[in-house]
């Protein structure tokens, strides 16, 4: 993928990664780049590979061989403080009464002692650093009582909160609504213009890929193809990356759709 | 009643221990310990039957051998096998039940022994238990409050807590330690068959008012001290057996929780915005 006029090194540089889990081979060598600054989308079937090559990017999968590189360094935990990630959902469930505001409180150094200090102080260091998300109103609510769009936005200002400059996000609209899958994606597209920091997104939904996304890959244990969604979403490419016919259309209302058949 | 040094050594042992499981338990339940928590507090009666076996006048320290290493056990077989947790911990319970029994019938005169360490003998704590149940308490609590938001964040979610740097396999390792050790020191104050409730029912009569971490603590820890307190007060005036006494204290106030959600609405309220959407 060209990049002229970019000086830093790429944010990401998979090189030949190979992940094995037990006797299948998920990855058989990857290899792709993502210049600082883009944001990027990563789609494929389920197990093609896309959540295990998320989980090798943040150092929580073995890899077999091949390598790893984060603006031009090898993985590690100093240089995991700048990635950000955004899982689909927490494990947590209701027999744990964890506020939205005291999740948040987990990631700042300045509310590190939130157990012990007002809800007051707590509130003006976080809103400081999450003013466009919107998520103020949720502060009160136990995390587990959010909607799938409620989660999604408190998840997301979680990880900004440590200013990254790379933010990972597995399928993040897996259990949101249409409508809430909108206004995901454009608050995306808005912290990346704003934020100018690298995204990568794994995502299913090829229409939201195709509307905001710079740069697709198409995986499924291989890079099968990429580019600009525009020429990712046709037909041959999206039939070597899925194994069956997949077709774009224009639809008057929504725009470019995709179909699976 | 509490001028005699027993009594006040029993409440001693209770008003440490019911606070310190009541804060251990809101991550116990949270993180599904409940069942992790029966099994160590089972083995422990292999601990006390080879103790007994050894001719020691106190078998804590194997009782807590034992437990911790039922513990290590469970976390290497997870890891060496693809069996659920589940399966694992009801293997290890029966396992090391059945060898504390059969350990004990070899024995002449185990019965009372076996019922001392069932349901509990507070009354019988020796001062040097009373100290080393407060050594514990200090460190166990110091150390859950200085890994307490790694440990908040690896409850809500272990990858998001790795990608944050937090020492994941380290603080799961060190949390299980640590409450397998409480597991086995609360086994003189309820017994092992009650243990698990002084762990989890203080939190989820938290929970059941709470909204918010901070709160659910506060209230689990208050639940926890409130229950030892009003139990072991209550066993002697009463003639009852004092670890029973504090599981119904704590059972007691579980049930005036749901009580007062019902009446204040709150149920309705959390429902309600469980249902709001963005």
């Amino acid at each position: 993928m060209a990049s002229p006029g970019t000086i830093q090194p790429p944010a990401i540089e998979l090189t030949d990664v190979r992940v094995r889990l037990g006797e299948l081979a998920v990855l058989r060598g990857v290899t792709l780049t993502v210049p600082t600054g883009q944001l990027v989308a990563l789609i494929g079937p389920n197990g093609s590979g896309k959540t295990t090559l998320l989980r090798a990017l943040l150092g929580l999968q073995a890899i077999e061989g091949g390598e790893i590189r984060l603006w031009g360094e090898a993985l590690s935990p100093r240089m995991l403080k700048r990635v950000g990630y955004v899982p689909q959902r927490l494990q947590l469930d209701r027999g744990f009464a964890l506020s939205v505001r005291e999740f948040l409180a987990l990631k700042l150094e300045a509310t590190r002692n939130w157990l012990w200090q007002t809800n007051r102080h707590t509130d003006q260091q976080l809103r400081g650093n999450l003013a466009e998300l919107g998520v103020e109103a949720l502060f009160d609510r136990p995390i587990a009582g959010l909607s799938g769009g409620q989660l999604q936005r408190v998840l997301i200002a979680f990880s900004l909160l440590s200013q990254p400059e790379l933010l990972l996000l597995d399928e993040p609209t897996a259990g949101v609504d249409t409508p809430g899958e909108q206004s995901f994606y454009e608050l995306i597209s808005t912290i990346h213009r704003q934020r100018k920091i690298t995204i990568v997104l794994v995502s299913h939904d090829l229409s939201m890929v195709h509307r905001h996304a710079s740069w697709v890959y198409a995986l499924n244990g291989v890079i099968c193809c990429e580019g600009t969604p525009t020429e990712v979403m046709n037909a041959e490419s999206l039939k070597q990356a899925y194994g069956i016919h997949v077709s774009p259309y224009h639809h008057h209302h929504h725009g470019n759709t995709i179909h699976v058949h | 009643m509490f001028t005699e040094a027993y009594m006040l050594r029993a409440l001693a042992v209770a008003l440490m221990l019911g606070p310190l499981c009541g804060l251990l338990g809101v991550f116990v339940t949270a993180r599904r310990l409940a069942f992790f928590s029966d099994t160590v507090a089972h083995s422990a009666l292999a601990g006390v039957a080879i103790g007994v076996w050894l001719g020691l006048t106190d078998p804590t320290l194997p009782m807590v051998g034992v437990s911790l290493g039922v513990a290590l056990l469970l976390l290497w077989l997870k890891e060496k096998t693809a069996l659920l947790t589940d399966t694992l911990l009801a293997l290890l319970l029966s396992t090391s039940v059945a060898f504390g029994v059969v350990v004990f019938r070899l024995q002449k005169g185990y019965r009372a022994d076996l019922e001392r360490y069932l349901f509990g003998d507070i009354l019988s704590v020796s001062p040097t238990e009373v100290w080393v149940t407060a050594i514990i308490a200090i460190v166990v609590a110091a150390a859950l409050f200085s890994r307490f938001n790694a440990l908040t964040l690896l409850t809500a979610h272990e990858e998001l807590a790795h990608v944050s740097g937090v020492r994941v396999r380290a603080l799961n390792i060190g949390f299980v330690l640590a409450l397998t050790v409480v597991v086995a020191l609360s086994i003189r104050l309820v017994g092992i068959v009650l243990v698990t409730s002084l762990l989890v029912v203080p939190a989820a009569t938290a929970r059941n008012l709470s909204h918010t971490l901070r709160r659910q603590l506060l209230l689990s820890v208050t639940a926890g001290l409130a229950s030892a307190a009003f139990g072991v007060g209550i066993s002697y005036p009463l003639n009852l057996p004092c670890g029973p006494a504090i599981v119904l204290a704590c059972a007691t106030l579980f049930v005036g929780s749901v009580a007062v959600r019902q009446i204040t609405g709150f149920h309705r309220r959390e429902k309600r915005e469980a249902g709001g959407s963005w």
